[in-house]
């Protein structure tokens, strides 16, 4: 009977970490590569590469934050919508490109470690998330900016579409500020 | 009062004593500190490139200043509000912290920067094209914040 049973049961043990597996191992030959360890056992560079997410996050989120402001008619309301959305879209874009970059890199040092922390996990949900937000807010009420940027409230689905983009980059930033008190 | 023992007084407040054993204390202060920067980060540069006629060259830099130093003053007090809390937990380390030291003296000329000649620029430029002191004006301005920032990521540091 035991002998029947224990196939089975390592078979739906691998099984279960079949799924999973092959992104703990992706991550486990990140974090064990030569310049993964080089990065994480550098005296300095770890710390630039750190400096310089958390700086180019700034210009990112801060950014798109006062683009944001304006839609729910707090700031600028002067400057038409799609003349500041043109102004700002290049800056945030070229800081999630940095920050990109540098994330991937600080990733790379600590995969082994990030797969199974909490807070980095939810990060990535929150970073997807506030990814889909302008998705959809282009594809739907943006498409009729022009009847309404001019007004002085914006309609309620901009106004959802701005709070949102608000709190999902807040939950992006204090995400990856928890990332290092789950270490 | 010398400065050192206000540092120890905060750092034997109520306030440092909280900050010094719950470590989830520090580390939402430490977010809030981060929210604000973010806000600030994103008001000087655009108000700056505005400045440097990078951005919104036919807007009013008056105009985008005057509604941007709202969002970018409250963000100064969160800013400092929090950074207050976060030094009660360590004042003793930060009062010999070279980069602490470097923060403050950067932070103090940002501010003051901002509020004289930063503000002069923008009156001054409103609609023209940039000058040669608008200019200067915007980059010291983006220096100065940059180094606050970059010395306060050295305190955890060094």
């Amino acid at each position: 009977m035991l002998r029947k049973g224990q196939p089975e049961t390592a078979g739906l043990l691998y099984d279960g970490t079949a799924s999973m597996a092959p992104l703990q191992h992706i991550c486990q030959m990140l974090y064990d590569s030569g310049f993964g360890t080089a990065l994480r056992e550098s005296d300095n560079a770890f710390s630039v590469v750190e400096s310089v997410h958390v700086l180019s996050i700034t210009l990112t989120v801060g950014t798109i934050v006062v683009l944001d402001l304006r839609m729910l008619g707090l700031v600028l309301r002067s400057i038409a919508l799609t003349r500041l959305a043109r102004s700002v879209f290049p800056l945030a874009l070229s800081g999630f490109g940095i920050s990109l970059v540098s994330g991937f890199l600080l990733f790379w040092a600590e995969a082994a470690k990030m797969y199974t922390n909490p807070a980095f996990r939810v990060k990535m949900v929150l970073l997807v998330l506030a990814g889909l937000n302008p998705l959809i807010f282009h594809t739907t009420v943006y498409r009729r900016v022009q009847e309404w940027e001019a007004k002085n409230i914006s309609p309620w689905r901009a106004r959802a579409a701005a709070v949102s983009s608000i709190a999902l980059w807040s939950g992006v930033i204090v995400a990856g500020r928890a990332i290092a008190y789950f270490r | 009062m010398s400065l050192h023992s206000i540092f120890m007084a905060l750092a034997h407040s109520a306030l440092g004593m909280a900050m010094q054993t719950s470590k989830w204390d520090f580390a939402i202060v430490e977010m809030v500190h981060l929210l604000a920067l973010a806000v600030l980060g994103g008001c000087v540069l655009i108000v700056d490139l505005r400045l440097l006629g990078v951005i919104l060259k036919g807007e009013s830099a008056r105009k985008i200043g005057r509604d941007l130093s709202r969002v970018l003053l409250c963000s100064v007090v969160v800013m400092i509000a929090s950074g207050v809390a976060l030094l009660s937990e360590e004042a003793g380390k930060c009062y010999y912290s070279p980069a602490f030291r470097w923060k403050m003296a950067l932070l103090a000329s940002a501010v003051l920067f901002y509020f004289t000649l930063h503000r002069r620029a923008l009156l001054r430029t409103d609609m023209e094209a940039p000058t040669i002191w608008s200019r200067t004006a915007a980059v010291v301005s983006m220096m100065l914040w940059l180094g606050v920032g970059v010395a306060g990521r050295a305190i955890g540091l060094l």
